[in-house]
């Protein structure tokens, strides 16, 4: 950070934005992708340090089944997605995780698989969660087709003409995935293994990396199924048309939990974000390449939020605040004084006063894009080893944790769980199908064997318990009297030196929604298009507009 | 369905049945078993570090998931008051004709560690008895290199001296692999060896099946209700 002396640190940590502020699920439920979103992190990587990818093998039989495989060489690494090809009846097409077939599945290999490999990864990946893979794996993936844009490609492709751009903008991709496994799921690579890598480092590097060459994979599938049906008159995708492809992906409440089970990891991912907003907010004066920066990607998020398409009641009104603020900000551009003391922190505190959250958010996206010299190190911080912060304090005392609860969890100690409305949902896992799902407390069975995703109210709980307990006492001894209250007190503690670790609102609350804690991740994530289908369920577009394998060194989104 | 190849459970574990034995990846292990030490009526945080101790274990080579099944089968069920230890300086006692929990007691030792009652140098502590005292490894030895700290325990018969070097820890893990133990533990400051990994250790099927068992019992049976609020409430094959 050559820009900013030691002694601005601090400045810059006061401009962060409080917890309270930007932990909100009505807040959260508005995140936009950034820069720092892990696949342009993947993206910026993959130009910086000259990746290639090959395609070495690619035996699909004229049904369009059979595998093939993707390598990217990195430096002294390959990594390879193997690709397997299937023939999917349309009844068995389900974007649940408890599907049973998909159109292809995929795993991304540490290396450069033999045929042996290739072989003992076709007796498995195909059968997904029923398959067992191993450390020489690093994610499990599978997709399946948008039906009516696949055939529409490869019809038009097998006919010698391009598909219809309207039609590829309407849906986005070609297929969509459901699940992207990795972390030690089911026998691959645990993170530990990976993560001092330094092209792994950054958080979900292995899922973008599996997600961009599956997007590969699915472009070649239709010209391949487009030469089996249109021989010689067949013809390859418009480069520019396959641009606008991205792949789908389809996620339920399962992903929910994550955010709330890795506090420490999501509170370096909001952290990096403040940081640099504050970082630009900081800045002495805007540059005329910044403008243009900035007046490019602002024209591309008009039209990307133009594009955005989604029918769902909560949905549809964000959008319409989503498209306003951005005409505000396009009008804004005009009359900015640039010339003024801290020009960028003026724009931002226009932003709060004019904007809704939807706005706000999408303006920090932009404020961001033109500085990434200034803002992309911050992606350095953005993993986590929570291992290191496992470790309870138990000299701690009773004093202290009063006061990290005083200090952090003002939110949770207001809220009264003696009332329904609070108390009306309960997380669990479903006995059937091993999957995370909400229910109704005063209607459904299960809450005594709820999880423990109601920080709140576990917090509210400590705080009553530690009404009888000295302000002297360690907390070792709090807790070997109440073990109940360990797991939130590790949160408590956690919280302490990381600001951003909870969601400050109550997770059982009658109207919480649960598509609010999917976008934040899929926005760190780096998805676009995000378009709910329920109140706990959204489909989304991953690396839409990014460039293609044979494109690595074109990117103009890095 | 519940035919073999059931492919529609978010979990794979479950269907480890039919081979003998597999190795495991850190992070089943640690979920795993932290479900389990769950289902066996552990509070959540202590459940969590039943989870760390078993991923430690196998992380160093050691079957820890094998261990951890055998203490929660024996103690599930017993209060929390049954399974703690009482601390007094010098003096860790097990409950009154009972032996101690060693993920309980671990963790607790892990808790003091700073403590005039816990491990520092110069201390002499009579514990236990103790469950499965191999559980307690992992804690001790995170005390040992938070602190510094060159760990000694000794019990009738026999000692260990604790430190990150691989030969002393197979030599503390196969002396501490019984049932049950009295302990005395002591610690000087020590120089500690860099960690040693290894490679994972296959667990036995059985094991994975009777762990998993207990974890289910964290779980809810389906409802109407639940699986209609699952997925989306929209078609998917478009």
């Amino acid at each position: 950070m050559s820009q900013f002396e030691p002694d601005l640190h601090s400045e810059i940590a006061a401009l962060r934005r409080p917890a309270a502020e930007v932990m909100r699920l009505a807040r959260m439920g508005c995140s936009h992708p950034t820069r720092l979103s892990f696949l342009r992190i993947l993206l910026r990587r993959m130009k910086s340090d000259g990746w290639q990818v090959d395609r070495p093998v690619w035996d699909v039989d004229t049904a369009g089944v059979g595998y093939a495989v993707y390598r990217a060489h990195c430096g002294p690494r390959i990594y390879s997605l193997v690709a397997f090809a299937h023939d999917l009846p349309d009844e068995m097409r389900s974007d649940r995780v408890i599907a049973t077939a998909w159109d292809a599945t995929f795993t991304l290999f540490d290396g450069d698989p033999s045929p042996d490999d290739i072989m003992r990864l076709g007796a498995n990946v195909p059968l997904q969660e029923a398959g067992r893979i191993s450390n020489r794996e690093l994610t499990l993936a599978r997709a399946n087709r948008s039906v009516r844009l696949f055939n529409h490609v490869v019809q038009a492709l097998s006919e010698g003409r391009q598909p219809d751009p309207q039609e590829i903008s309407a849906v986005g991709y070609l297929m969509r995935s459901t699940a992207v496994y990795g972390s030690g799921k089911f026998g691959a690579a645990d993170r530990a293994d990976i993560a001092a890598r330094p092209e792994l480092a950054a958080p979900f590097q292995v899922e973008m990396l599996t997600v961009w060459l599956i997007r590969a994979f699915t472009t070649d599938i239709v010209e391949h199924m487009a030469a089996v049906q249109g021989g010689d008159r067949a013809v390859r995708l418009d480069p520019d048309l396959r641009r606008m492809l991205g792949v789908g992906n389809s996620t339920g409440l399962g992903m929910a939990p994550f955010i709330v089970r890795h506090p420490v990891l999501l509170n370096n991912w909001i952290m990096a974000r403040e940081d640099a907003l504050a970082r630009v907010r900081m800045l002495a004066d805007v540059t005329p390449d910044a403008m243009v920066r900035l007046r490019f990607i602002l024209d591309a998020t008009i039209q990307n939020a133009t594009a955005w398409k989604s029918d769902h009641p909560v949905q549809l009104p964000k959008l319409q605040d989503l498209r306003r603020d951005l005409q505000l900000i396009f009008e804004k551009f005009s009359t900015w004084p640039t010339q003024q003391h801290r020009p960028w922190d003026a724009l931002w505190r226009w932003g709060m006063d004019a904007l809704s959250y939807e706005g706000q958010e999408a303006l920090l996206a932009l404020m961001l894009e033109p500085h990434g010299d200034l803002v992309d190190d911050l992606s350095d911080l953005m993993g986590a080893n929570e291992a290191a912060t496992f470790r309870l304090d138990g000299a701690m005392t009773v004093r202290e944790l009063r006061s990290i609860l005083a200090e952090h969890y003002g939110w949770a100690l207001a809220i009264d769980f003696t009332a329904p409305e609070n108390v009306a949902r309960f997380w669990y896992v479903s006995e059937e199908k091993l999957e995370p799902r909400l229910g109704e407390r005063a209607s459904e069975e299960g809450a005594p064997l709820e999880q423990p995703l109601c920080i709140a109210r576990l917090v509210s709980e400590l705080h009553a318990t530690l009404q009888d307990h000295n302000d002297d006492e360690p907390v070792a001894a709090l807790l070997l009297a109440h073990p109940e209250h360990r797991y939130v007190v590790r949160r408590v503690q956690i919280t302490q030196n990381h600001p951003y670790a909870e969601v400050c609102d109550n997770l059982i609350a009658a109207d919480m929604l649960p598509i609010d804690l999917l976008r934040c991740k899929l926005a760190f994530f780096g998805a676009s298009r995000f378009d709910p289908r329920s109140d706990r369920w959204v489909r989304i577009n991953l690396f839409q507009g990014a460039p293609y394998p044979d494109e690595i060194g074109q990117s103009d989104q890095q | 369905m519940s035919e073999p190849l059931d492919q529609t459970r978010g979990d794979t574990l479950p269907l480890i049945n039919d081979a003998q034995s597999t190795s495991l990846s850190c992070n089943e292990v640690s979920a795993l078993c932290m479900k389990a030490a769950r289902g066996a009526g552990m509070s959540w945080g202590l459940a969590e570090e039943a989870g760390f101790a078993a991923a430690w274990l196998v992380q160093r080579g050691f079957d820890g998931p094998e261990h951890l099944y055998r203490h929660l089968a024996q103690a599930q069920g017993r209060s929390w008051q049954d399974l703690c230890p009482t601390v007094k300086s010098g003096d860790w006692q097990a409950p009154a004709g009972r032996a101690i929990c060693p993920i309980a007691l671990g963790a607790t030792l892990c808790d003091y560690a700073a403590l005039p009652e816990g491990v520092g140098v110069g201390c002499e502590i009579k514990i236990g008895p103790v469950d499965y005292p191999v559980l307690l490894l992992p804690f001790l030895v995170t005390c040992a290199e938070t602190a510094s700290l060159q760990l000694t325990l000794s019990w009738d018969g026999g000692s260990a001296c604790l430190a990150r070097d691989r030969t002393a820890l197979v030599d503390a893990f196969k002396a501490l692999d019984g049932r049950q133990a009295s302990l005395t533990l002591t610690a000087q400051f020590g120089t500690v060896a860099p960690a040693i990994t290894s490679a994972a250790p296959q667990t036995d099927s059985d094991t994975i099946t009777a762990l998993n068992a207990m974890a289910m019992r964290t779980t809810v049976p389906a409802s109407e209700a639940s699986r209609a609020g699952a997925g989306s409430t929209t078609t998917d094959n478009d």
